[in-house]
């Protein structure tokens, strides 16, 4: 994992790459999602835990395996999975009937020479929300999503790394190297401006259903939050106002206190 | 690009097609020479002899067209840009239906008539269409008087400025030039002649092109927006209406003179301003940069006392209070573990964990079958364009996500959202819960939906906002605090110089009054407390369930 000696980390520099994290749970369901065989009699819900990339981009050029740890009732609870395909989803299926919280481990290509980070991620099966309308167009829908949108940063990269990180993937290479089967042609579903080849940290411009991360939410996001604080900047003119009629208040009281 | 590749595209084969494509050039001229050309050339042989062969390729290609030649005529056209349309002159055109071939001497005419583009018979010149008409807006007397009447322009030099205008097409330097407006004389109209004369003849007054630009924009803005309403004209209209409608006269003479003055100027003096206008550039930056470290350092002394002020854990209570927040602190942390193997919610497997593990076994298998063995293939990366890495473009630094900082606390990997959240997790357990309070006033939920550089920044703001609120929050507290303390003094007093001056002698009934007073005075305490209360509702709440606890 040490990264070779002559290795250098550059300096002031920051790269981040979008990826997504998070869940998708099913009812068991005779018609829709059957329960298969074997499973144990008191589980109600299918799910799956996954880490991939916005939009099905590559992420495996900088993330090697995932490590999701679940609850330590279910068997082999350490589950790591590698290998997987460039912009397929590193993910876990399971079954079972309870929420609980999944750490979710990220260890990194070899020529990061960054330990591996963990995050957190709370398996969600029953709808979830802060209103009840949330609630109940959960429950409508046919699986329970609780996707999470996270930014890793780079901080201060190595050289080599920093190298593979802002350079696209080597077509020439990739076509040519064993295996690569649809790796450069992988056509995106969304139409994103870099695919699976282009390792880029840029965002679609729009969501769609099925990805709702996106520069659109981002803005609407900002927006909510310069909302929220136009209005804390209201409260604070309105508590300062009220603060300058305490003030007042407790000078005259102090002066009638003297007169008297 | 050699041969080879090209051979290699339209799948030729790779050698012997060279020998025969030189060959074939060698042999191209050779049968188009004649007569004794040929049998020259023959005499070489194989080996070509170097002689120039005599190919006379112009002449060839003049008898190669051998076309009727095309006939021309006489046209007459007019001109209806003339304001006369009597004048008819005439010119070449080529005939159109061509008639049987007659050899004119064309070659001359060609050059000179080709240039010209054919018109229809007996139309209109070519160029009549470049003579465009100037909509100068057009007026009515009672236009004039109710909207145009303007003191320093009589309804006279009015129309005489219209007809300049019109008469040079708008062309302001040439109106101006010819603008020589002479007042009418006045008719000797008896009676008040004497009277007319000594107000009319003034001498002629010198107009500057800007009073006459002036008068003429005012008078076609407004005609323009009598004859449509500006909220019914278009764009290119509505624009054109507010130029004319703006238009500043002194401005517009301002910046001639300008103009004319930088024209003036000698080189010295233009060198002069150059270095004036670099230095003035430079004081900008540097009182920029100066400003941005005053902002900085002014940030950094007024920082400590919002984060926390030391002044409430000076007292045992306070303390004691801190060492509650520390150990809340600690036992959060904990929380998240027990959570982990928390006892409530294990979707325990049981007995048929065997099964489970086959089923998991299967999916595993699966797995490694669709994941392939390409997964480490691209990861090996491209480190061979190292030189080039420092100079990556913006554009490039944008598609990559690279940002450069001055700081950057530690390096290695991080997660976006924690790094937004640190100033709130940093925070004490007490003022996080505030500032979870007020985030939830304001529907913000726990967990930014998307946690990129740009929504931080505005999370921060966010947060700094409401530490300025929480601040203003605690001191209106203590204000509220101190004006019940007030009041209640007040009353006391009040009630002791009344107890005092009322009843001096029956003891036991002043006993009575007092303390009915007394708890009027601390119902009023109370309400004052209730009031300031339900205004910093947020704090009463933390406050009452600190106390809970």
């Amino acid at each position: 994992m040490a990264p070779e000696k002559n290795q250098k980390r550059c300096k002031g520099v920051q790269v981040f790459r979008p990826f997504v994290f998070g869940s998708n749970a099913k009812l068991f369901d005779p018609t829709t999602n059957p329960k298969p065989a074997n499973t144990p009699e008191d589980h109600t819900h299918s799910w799956e835990v996954f880490v991939k990339g916005v939009d099905d981009t590559d992420i495996t050029y900088w993330c090697k395996k995932v490590q999701f740890k679940l609850h330590e009732s279910i068997p082999n609870p350490v589950r790591t999975i590698e290998n997987v395909a460039p912009g397929a989803p590193f993910r876990v299926f399971e079954t079972g009937w309870g929420e609980f919280e999944i750490a979710i481990k990220l260890y990194y290509v070899q020529e990061s020479g960054e330990k591996p980070q963990t995050f957190y991620h709370h398996l969600r099966l029953h709808p979830f929300g802060t209103t009840d309308e949330e609630k109940e167009a959960m429950r409508q829908s046919p699986c329970i999503k609780s996707w999470v949108y996270e930014e890793q940063l780079f901080n201060e990269p190595y050289d080599g790394f920093f190298d593979l990180l802002t350079s696209p993937l080597d077509r020439s290479k990739a076509g040519g190297g064993k295996g690569g089967k649809g790796k450069g042609t992988k056509v995106m579903r969304g139409g994103m401006v870099g695919s699976t080849g282009e390792r880029t940290a840029l965002l679609p411009l729009a969501s769609r259903p099925g990805q709702p991360f996106s520069r659109e939410t981002e803005k609407a996001e900002i927006k909510k939050l310069q909302e929220a604080k136009g209005k804390v900047d209201e409260m604070v003119k309105e508590v300062q106002r009220e603060l300058r009629d305490a003030e007042e208040e407790i000078k005259r009281l102090r002066e009638e206190a003297k007169a008297a | 690009m050699t041969s080879h590749d090209v051979r290699d595209m339209l799948d030729l084969p790779q050698e012997g097609a060279p020998r025969p494509a030189k060959k074939q050039k060698l042999a191209g001229p050779r049968p188009v020479l004649k007569g004794l050309a040929r049998e020259v050339q023959n005499l070489g042989g194989d080996n070509p002899i170097a002689i120039v062969p005599e190919v006379s390729v112009f002449k060839k290609r003049r008898f190669m067209s051998r076309k009727p030649a095309s006939k021309w005529e006489l046209v007459p056209f007019k001109n209806t840009a003339r304001s006369d349309q009597t004048l008819i002159l005439r010119h070449w055109r080529r005939k159109e239906a061509s008639p049987p071939p007659t050899v004119i001497d064309e070659n001359e005419g060609e050059s000179s008539e080709a240039a010209e583009k054919p018109t229809p018979v007996m139309d209109d010149s070519t160029f009549a269409k470049f003579n465009v008409q100037i909509n100068i807006p057009d007026y009515t007397d009672d236009e004039y008087n109710s909207r145009l009447a303007s003191p320093g322009w009589s309804r006279d030099e009015t129309d005489y400025l219209m007809k300049v205008i019109s008469d040079f097409d708008v062309r302001w330097p040439l109106i101006w030039d010819r603008y020589e407006y002479e007042p009418p004389q006045p008719r000797p109209v008896e009676g008040d002649a004497a009277v007319n004369t000594g107000a009319i003849i003034v001498p002629p007054k010198a107009r500057t092109m800007e009073d006459l630009k002036l008068r003429y924009y005012s008078i076609a803005a407004t005609i323009m927006a009598l004859r449509k309403p500006p909220i019914k004209m278009n764009s290119a209209e509505f624009n054109l209406h507010e130029v004319m409608q703006n238009f500043d006269a002194k401005q517009e003479h301002d910046r001639k003179k300008f103009a004319e003055a930088a024209f003036k100027r000698t080189r010295e003096e233009a060198r002069e301003e150059e270095s004036l206008l670099l230095e003035l550039k430079r004081i900008l930056a540097r009182s920029d940069k100066l400003n941005e470290d005053r902002r900085e350092l002014y940030a950094r002394l007024e920082a400590p006392p919002s984060t926390g002020n030391i002044g409430i854990f000076s007292t045992s209570g306070g303390l004691q209070q801190l060492l509650q927040q520390l150990m809340t602190a600690d036992k959060s942390k904990k929380q998240r573990k027990l959570t982990l193997g928390g006892e409530t919610m294990s979707p325990a497997v049981g007995a048929s964990g065997q099964t489970q593990q086959n089923f998991d076994r299967r999916e595993s298998s699966v797995r490694e079958s669709i994941s392939g063995p390409s997964g480490g293939n691209n990861k090996k990366g491209n480190t061979q364009n190292a030189a080039d890495r420092r100079q990556l473009t913006e554009e490039e630094e944008r598609i990559y996500g690279v940002s450069r900082h001055e700081r950057l606390g530690t390096s290695g990997p991080t997660f976006r959202h924690d790094k937004i959240t640190k100033p709130l997790v940093s925070k004490s357990a007490v003022q996080q819960a505030k500032i979870g309070n007020i985030l939830g006033e304001l529907e913000i939920a726990g967990r930014l939906i998307m946690p990129t550089a740009e929504v931080g920044e505005a999370y921060e703001g966010l947060l700094q906002s409401i530490n300025v609120l929480l601040d203003a929050r605690k001191v209106a507290d203590k204000l509220a605090g101190e004006i019940a303390t007030a009041k209640a003094h007040r009353a006391e007093k009040k009630r002791l110089a009344r107890a005092e001056s009322t009843n001096p002698t029956a003891n036991g009934d002043g006993e009575i009054k007092r303390e009915g007073s007394a708890v009027a005075s601390v119902r009023a305490g109370s309400v004052q407390r209730k009031r300031s209360a339900s205004v910093m509702s947020a704090i009463s709440d933390k406050s009452t369930k600190r106390q809970k606890k």
